[in-house]
């Protein structure tokens, strides 16, 4: 059967820490996925305002040529409602369309498929701004964008995909008003769901955070070739299917370019002997477990027999000791005044006792009584989490940290 | 056709029991339209270069691997999708 492979947004990382470009770090991360994307026959990604800083990058006039020609899926960036600004960025295509062969219907019926993307603005807290200027691009209303756009790729094809990053009643307010839309796409960090839902003429589903599960939209046709109903799945990645050899040499090549773009981080980032300090330059609250260890013995031997002391070497066999989207989990203060790297805060890596009782410095120094309450289960949730940890039972999981 | 409840409530029973190994998003990605490809006659849609990867092997009938790909059920197409990769191929842990 025909298939089409889409990304809804949030392709690639805009972590630029306390800097204004993004780290060679990261645009090596970035630059895997698009090369990735491509060798895999991605149909479409959408633009989100956090694929924003690495998109202008590769949207700079200067070089655009030679940078399509390697990575070809630059073309297949798409966006409605975001474009650039001034005249050093080419804009996104609005729209891909696909075309694929029904097996019902008259023989070698036809049936074209529009791919069209859109993001919210970045959201900007109290900011009811309906524009935002963004790393040299402009995010413009998506639900303005659709009712001028819709129509004109409606009158090409013959079904319409909407990718949508942005919240779920935004979703639902795009596909109410555009009769346009069969289905639509949507994500935005952790709003899969398991239902798709209806409205208007689309069927809405919500891809996974991470793309821990795999969505599958099946899409079903009549006897006279017109679209008929469309169901969706998700199906778990994990190791049941095999790693196909091919792709598992693009990851391991991205890796090694990672961890050397790392190294050469290392060569120019001293380790700290004290606990590193926040942005701004305000000393760390962090203690560390050898601290909390001088009063706390049980309790901290109960630790060492944890998960929780052994939280890093879960990513060192992954070879993912560097990535952040996976660090965060994994140690104790990351981007608090804890954890920064292996190289430079190795002292507060592993799930460490005031990653849930908080910053302890303070508590160290004047060990009075009030320090350290932790809000059960709810406390573990941060990491402990749908769809992190779908099996996270706290009346299981307790026992074994239990002190 | 396995709806997406059986398909999450594998999670909670056998997978839980295996070890896990590498879960990498965009390697099953490419693994699962092969498998479709070799099980229930996936092709590319129109507008993409290039051959499909046909070098996974498996057992199709592994009852979890059924579970993954469900049955051809007569479906037009199919939309594979994901999102919030986040510059990270793989996922964590």
């Amino acid at each position: 059967m025909p298939t089409l492979s889409v990304d809804a947004g949030n392709q690639f990382s805009d972590d630029r820490y306390a800097a204004n470009q993004l780290p060679g770090e990261v645009i090596t991360k970035n630059k895997w996925v698009v090369k990735g994307y491509g060798d895999f026959h991605q149909d479409a990604a959408n633009i989100s305002y956090v694929d924003l800083p690495y998109v202008a990058e590769l949207l700079k006039k200067d070089g655009y040529d030679k940078r399509v020609e390697e990575y070809p899926f630059i073309k297949r960036l798409i966006s409605a409602n975001i474009k650039p600004l001034d005249q050093q960025y080419a804009a996104p295509v609005p729209y891909v369309i696909r075309e694929i062969v029904l097996k019902r219907g008259a023989a070698g019926q036809k049936l074209r498929i529009g791919i069209v993307g859109f993001s919210e603005g970045k959201p900007a807290g109290a900011n009811n701004e309906k524009e935002y200027n963004y790393a040299g691009f402009n995010i413009s209303d998506p639900f303005e964008t659709a009712k001028k756009i819709l129509p004109e790729l409606k009158k090409k094809v013959d079904f319409i995909i909407a990718l949508a990053y942005m919240p779920l009643d935004q979703a639902q307010k795009l596909a109410t008003d555009n009769s346009e839309i069969d289905s639509l796409i949507g994500a935005r960090q952790l709003s899969n769901m398991d239902e798709p839902q209806h409205f208007n003429r689309a069927t809405i589903t919500y891809a996974y955070n991470q793309t821990k599960y795999l969505g599958e939209l099946r899409v079903y046709a009549k006897s006279d070739g017109s679209i008929d109903n469309q169901v969706n799945r998700y199906v778990q990645l994990d190791s049941t299917i095999p790693d196909d050899p091919s792709a598992l040499d693009v990851v391991t090549a991205a890796h090694t370019e990672f961890t050397n773009e790392q190294n050469k981080v290392a060569q120019t980032s001293p380790i700290s002997s004290k606990p590193a300090p926040m942005l701004g330059g305000v000393d760390s609250p962090y203690a560390g477990e050898a601290t909390c260890a001088a009063c706390h013995q049980k309790e901290h031997q109960v630790w060492e027999t944890s998960r929780h002391a052994h939280a890093m070497a879960t990513l060192e066999k992954k070879n993912q000791q560097f990535d952040n989207e996976c660090i965060a989990c994994h140690v104790v203060g990351y981007q608090k005044g804890g954890f920064q790297s292996l190289y430079t805060t190795p002292q507060f890596a592993n799930v460490q006792c005031e990653e849930c009782h908080g910053p302890g410095l303070a508590h160290s120094g004047n060990p009075t009584k009030g320090y350290g309450f932790v809000a059960t289960p709810v406390g573990c949730m941060r990491c402990h989490r749908e769809p992190n940890d779908p099996d996270f039972n706290f009346a299981v999981y307790w026992p074994k940290i239990k002190h | 056709m396995v709806n997406a409840r059986v398909a999450l409530s594998l999670r909670n029973t056998e997978l839980s029991e295996v070890p896990l190994r590498r879960k990498i998003s965009l390697l099953l990605i490419v693994a699962f339209a092969a498998a479709l490809a070799i099980t229930g006659g996936c092709s590319r849609s129109g507008g993409v270069d290039g051959d499909q990867d046909d070098s996974v092997s498996f057992d199709v009938n592994d009852p979890r691997i059924k579970e993954r790909l469900g049955e051809d059920d007569g479906y037009a197409f199919a939309v594979m999708y994901g999102a919030d990769i986040h510059g990270s191929l793989e996922t964590c842990g």
